[in-house]
């Protein structure tokens, strides 16, 4: 009863959950451009990149220099680790905020 | 990297949800440019072929006998343009399955409606006036609902599925009625169809 669900500290900062949820509106296996994400969640370049960075560290994130026609672009998948991961915090968190709907 | 980054955030779930719309948004073509032009080309094209072509061979309003067709011809194109563009910027934004099944969406349609005009193009010299425009009319709608109802199968959008099947229906209940009925029924019910479809699409991404 007591021992309440760990929450990953990767995810569970303010900028990273942003950056995972917003991925994860992805299906598995799409890559969305780099700008476009910065774009949808308002963040700087600079700062979406030290995210992203750390979230590739633990293997949540998988980051791909490409190139569409000339232009060279970066595309950005949540990895099923990292997919795993999110389902995994979202579920802790459910059941932190409403323990008696565990089963 | 601003102070508040690490920060844990304070309601994670609403950013959870909010997040995800934000992207969702962000990749998906504007329902309004995917629906409306179609929707309003339908609505004015057919209601101008009504008019000059209308039931049993009357003539509602004396337009030039080829104006409500090219009127029909141009917005299908400008309506094409626009479609086309809005959903080739929404395929380029991702990389993946759904890009590709977007793309393949695309020509689907173009190649389609190309392979019936060519069809058209052979028979309609063929037939009567009254019979080669509901061959026209006829096939592009069918053509159109049929592609709405696919459509519906790669997006998994039950949405999309009711527009083909709405489509459909009327279209058969127009050619059953025959040409005249065919494009009021079409241009207010299809059109219409449409015009909502762009504007409950558009709420619920919004």
């Amino acid at each position: 009863m007591t021992d309440a669900p760990e929450l990953d500290p990767v995810i569970h900062a303010q900028a990273r959950l942003r950056v995972v949820s917003a991925l994860s509106a992805l299906r598995e296996a799409d890559k969305i451009t780099f700008p476009r994400l910065q774009e949808s969640l308002g963040m700087t370049a600079g700062n979406l990149s030290v995210h992203l960075r750390k979230l590739e560290d633990a293997g949540y994130v998988e980051v791909t220099k490409t190139h569409q026609g000339r232009t060279p672009a970066t595309l950005i998948r949540l990895t099923r680790r990292g997919r795993l991961a999110f389902e995994e915090y979202t579920a802790a968190l459910r059941a932190l905020l409403d323990p008696g709907a565990q089963s | 990297m601003d102070p508040e980054d690490d920060q844990a955030p304070a309601d994670p779930l609403a950013l959870i949800e909010r997040e995800r719309a934000n992207l969702v948004r962000h990749i998906a073509p504007d329902p309004r440019l995917m629906y409306w032009p179609w929707g309003f080309a339908w609505l004015i094209g057919f209601t101008l072929l009504f008019l000059r072509y209308g039931p049993d061979g009357k003539v509602y309003v004396n337009l030039p006998d080829w104006l409500p067709l090219t009127v029909l011809m141009l917005l299908f194109i400008a309506a094409g343009l626009v479609t086309g563009f809005a959903g080739s910027r929404s395929v380029r934004r991702t990389s993946g399955p759904t890009s590709q099944a977007g793309l393949a969406y695309g020509l689907t349609w173009s190649i389609a409606f190309f392979g019936f005009s060519v069809l058209y193009a052979r028979l309609a010299n063929d037939l009567p006036d009254q019979q080669a425009g509901l061959l026209w009319a006829g096939g592009m709608v069918a053509l159109t609902g049929a592609l709405h109802m696919a459509g519906s199968a790669i997006w998994q959008d039950r949405q999309l599925f009711v527009l083909g099947a709405w489509t459909s229906v009327i279209n058969i209940v127009g050619i059953v009625a025959g040409p005249g009925w065919h494009s009021l029924i079409v241009a207010i019910a299809g059109g219409a169809g449409m015009i909502v479809a762009g504007f409950l699409g558009w709420r619920r991404l919004r």
